[in-house]
């Protein structure tokens, strides 16, 4: 994901900021291809992998539906 | 190679089909000429591009086609993991997201949607990443109501919704429900076919 992709997503619970945490940027340095993205407020960790964020809730975050 | 062919080879992503194509043309053209007619609003950004979201993006095709034939920067959001995946091998910036649970109030220009809309009987839902691509619940709604309850919430003041609709999931009640949450309703285009009229709405505040 590009860097200014932080400026758009929020925390899916309360919509809080979310803080970049151990980022590893791609070969040309303008993609986080993996790291760790903090709410400010409530504290959960979003896992940034394989360049793509993700978001989900922690009850969603299952590979398959439920 | 038929559809039953290409269905059968991927069976995780929904891959395009009519709806697809109705709903990228529509958008296509209605983000260019939103562009038109707000040439030289300040929106803040400072590159000044247009911000376009595409909700369930599924093989991503609605999203590719926004970002290669308008100006406009495209998030390609889905709940599915194969999902996001396809659409950042074909270039686009992914999200693994929920609806717009995770994108910040006021930033969109435009939210597209092509929906799971297939009214379903409530014992056959949910097998699968294919079943959740195309079920609407038993009236067909179970995702569109609360993706409108919460899309207001991310749209630029000027922003717009392109939603598809079918005729089995009902026009009327979408835009009912749509005008519930301040929203009005036009319709830009319209297809027939044996068994459903696929149309696109633009929701307009």
């Amino acid at each position: 994901m590009k860097e200014s992709l932080l400026d758009i997503l929020r925390c899916p619970m309360d919509k809080h900021e979310l803080e970049l945490e151990d980022a590893e940027y791609g070969e040309n340095g303008d993609e986080i291809v993996a790291g760790t993205l903090v709410c400010v407020e409530c504290g959960e960790r979003y896992r940034i992998e394989d360049g793509i964020p993700n978001l989900l809730p922690p009850d969603m975050r299952e590979e398959t539906p439920a | 190679m038929d559809l039953g062919e290409r269905r059968g080879l991927e069976t995780d992503v929904y891959q395009p089909a009519e709806d697809s194509q109705l709903l990228a043309e529509a958008a296509c053209e209605g983000i260019d000429r939103d562009r038109d007619c707000e040439r030289g609003r300040t929106t803040g950004r400072p590159d000044d591009r247009r911000l376009v979201l595409e909700v369930g993006t599924g093989s991503g095709y609605v999203a590719s086609r926004v970002a290669s034939e308008t100006s406009a920067r495209v998030i390609a959001s889905d709940l599915n993991p194969h999902a996001v995946r396809q659409a950042r091998r074909d270039g686009l910036e992914a999200v693994r997201a929920d609806l717009v649970s995770a994108f910040a109030d006021d930033v969109f220009d435009a939210v597209l949607f092509n929906p799971p809309y297939l009214p379903t009987e409530p014992d056959t839902e949910w097998d699968d990443w294919m079943e959740r691509a195309l079920s609407g619940g038993e009236d067909g709604r179970a995702v569109i109501d609360p993706f409108l309850e919460d899309v207001g919430r991310v749209l630029a003041p000027a922003g717009v919704v392109y939603l598809l609709v079918s005729s089995l999931t009902g026009v009327d009640g979408v835009v009912e429900r749509a005008g519930r949450e301040g929203f009005s309703a036009v319709a830009l285009a319209e297809e027939s076919f044996p068994f459903e009229t696929l149309s696109i709405l633009k929701l307009v505040r």
